[in-house]
């Protein structure tokens, strides 16, 4: 069961995320802090890097997951949430909140970005009498990811400065300073979420025949669709809401753990996506807050550097076969 | 099961490509749909598996209207395979077959021996028992047909359509894939629908046929009395002969 090796993999990932950062723990304090409750160990755990990786690994399974539907969903790799602006929509309502001083729980304000930038989207691609082609989604929502952050950096001229430093960290997406409650925040509405996912994979399995199989098997096509798109903008929402809208985790998970796990049903693919997730933010924040000595970068950064190589060869194999 | 299509109008794209369409569907038996490109073949059958709904007219399956009634119920009744299904990545045959059993699944049921059974029983009427294991992109065209086919068996429908199932077979595969369905036909008294292009095959494998043209019906019956000269100038434009089959003794179509 391949699918041990990506538990395997998370376990690991996650000490190594608990032990190293700019100060290294031994194996032994983690121990010991674990056990317990007390040294410094125990405190740095408990209050840096504990909420730390508990909400990068939720984070990244709840965008690995959107990622995975939405790719399944339109029948191509290309179509993430983070791809098709919807992440960035989600980062700019926040921003916007931010600039304006409105007072709303923050999962609320990103949700209600998401939505709002996938309903522009798909009504922007949309032709009267015509099936929209999932190429013409892609671009329109990779316009609109270009056209929200934008805007999301216009906003952040007009701020204060220090008000304007904090939203420049939370676009890029980080992982700094999370707490308990960010942990919550992600991994609570993250679970319901993926139990609606999983409700819907066999719709999901039914509806990857084609619209008009899956209709003649019973199902009511448009409807199931909305119901998916709802729970993967939801999902994206989420993710964002905690750690900013992170580019590419969404793009790489799903074949990234299907890759990892070797699954073929649909519900056993997005639940390695949510595992690759989870795997790919956590250690790319790893790797963001300890490579430079004296210097914390925000995860973002990192995950682009990982993601832009991905997606130029994702693009090029995508044109090599045809489908662009 | 009966199927009957009362005054159906049905548009596409913004042009009218049936007028006022009157059809019996005979139960038990197996009819084919013929006609020229672009004569509106698979937007009837289409609209008589209630993919598309029609401007106007209804289409009743044993008296129920199909487009009022539920989606997930109908389809213990009545199943389509169309011309282009998607296969997922790298799913084998007998997956493939297994998303035959939707219909018959409630939220979260499990898998149950009736469900085993009909899909065992689809692959043997396909005779593809043997490959169940085997990747779909692996088998040969004539075979991924059959998956396919065994998929709509899977359904356990008393009705079945198809859209061009033989569209992209050569002659041995096409013989292949009309006679399993004739032999099934046979067996279970499956209600059969097919768009057919070949006119041959059709006359040989069917029990009614209904020829469509530019305008509309030009015949529905048995096989003899469809294909006439008459009926195929007036359909296709076509001068031919029609002779009896030396093999069946069904008719044969000549072009001259």
């Amino acid at each position: 069961m391949r699918g041990a090796l990506l538990i395997v993999l998370l376990v690991a990932g996650t000490v190594a995320g608990l032990l190293w950062g700019q100060v290294a723990l031994a194996p032994g304090a983690l121990w010991q802090g674990l056990a317990t409750g007390e040294g410094p160990a125990a405190l740095m755990i408990g209050t840096i890097r504990g909420p730390r990786v508990g909400t990068a690994l939720g984070a990244g399974a709840v965008l690995g997951l959107s990622g995975a539907l939405f790719q399944t969903l339109f029948r191509n790799p290309l179509a993430a949430p983070d791809i098709l602006g919807f992440t960035s929509g989600a980062g700019l309502a926040v921003v916007v909140s931010i600039a304006f001083g409105l007072v709303a729980p923050m999962p609320l304000v990103a949700a209600a970005g998401g939505i709002l930038a996938a309903l522009l989207v798909t009504g922007i691609a949309w032709r009267r009498g015509h099936r929209t082609p999932p190429l013409s989604i892609i671009l329109v929502g990779l316009g609109m990811g270009f056209f929200t952050s934008a805007l999301s950096n216009f906003l952040m001229t007009l701020l204060p400065q220090a008000e304007a430093a904090e939203a420049q960290r939370w676009v890029t997406g980080s992982l700094a300073a999370r707490d308990w409650g960010h942990v919550a925040q992600v991994w609570l509405p993250g679970a319901a979420l993926l139990l609606a996912a999983l409700g819907q994979a066999r719709l999901l399995e039914t509806l990857e025949l084609g619209d008009d199989l899956a209709a003649g098997l019973g199902l009511r096509v448009e409807a199931v669709r909305r119901g998916l798109a709802g729970t993967g903008v939801l999902l994206a929402a989420t993710g964002v809401a905690v750690a900013g809208p992170v580019p590419f985790v969404a793009l790489m998970s799903g074949p990234l753990g299907a890759r990892i796990t070797g699954a073929t049903s649909v519900a056993g693919r997005l639940l390695s996506a949510a595992g690759a997730g989870a795997l790919v933010l956590m250690l790319a924040d790893l790797v963001a807050r300890s490579a430079l000595p004296g210097i914390q970068l925000p995860v973002g950064v990192m995950t682009g550097i990982l993601g832009a190589p991905y997606l130029l060869w994702r693009l090029s194999r995508e044109m090599d076969r045809g489908k662009l | 099961m009966s199927l009957t299509a009362e005054a159906l109008t049905i548009g596409y794209e913004g042009r009218r490509v049936i007028d006022a369409l009157d059809l019996d569907i005979p139960e038990g038996k197996v009819t084919a749909i013929l006609g020229p490109n672009g004569c509106g073949k698979s937007t009837l059958l289409k609209t008589l598996a209630r993919l598309i709904e029609p401007e106007s007219g209804r289409v009743l399956l044993q008296g129920d209207d199909i487009h009022a009634s539920h989606s997930g119920k109908l389809a213990r009744r009545l199943a389509i395979l169309p011309q282009d299904p998607l296969a997922p990545d790298g799913i084998t045959v007998g997956d493939l077959v297994r998303r035959g059993r939707t219909p018959w699944r409630g939220f979260l049921s499990p898998w149950r021996e009736e469900d085993a059974a009909a899909c065992a029983r689809a692959l043997e009427a396909v005779q593809l028992t043997h490959l169940a294991e085997r990747p779909l992109n692996e088998l040969s065209g004539g075979q991924r047909q059959r998956a396919w086919i065994a998929l709509v068996l899977a359904q356990d429908t008393p009705l079945l359509l198809l859209d061009e199932p033989t569209t992209f077979l050569d002659l041995v595969h096409q013989l292949e894939v009309l006679s399993l369905l004739r032999q099934r036909n046979r067996d279970t008294g499956l209600t059969v629908v097919s768009v057919l292009h070949d006119l041959n095959m059709a006359a040989r494998f069917s029990d009614m046929l209904v020829l469509l043209g530019r305008g509309g019906l030009v015949a529905t019956g048995a096989p003899d009395t469809v294909l006439t000269p008459d009926n195929l100038e007036r359909a296709f434009g076509l001068a031919a002969r029609v002779e009896p089959d030396p093999v069946t003794g069904k008719p044969m179509v000549c072009p001259l």
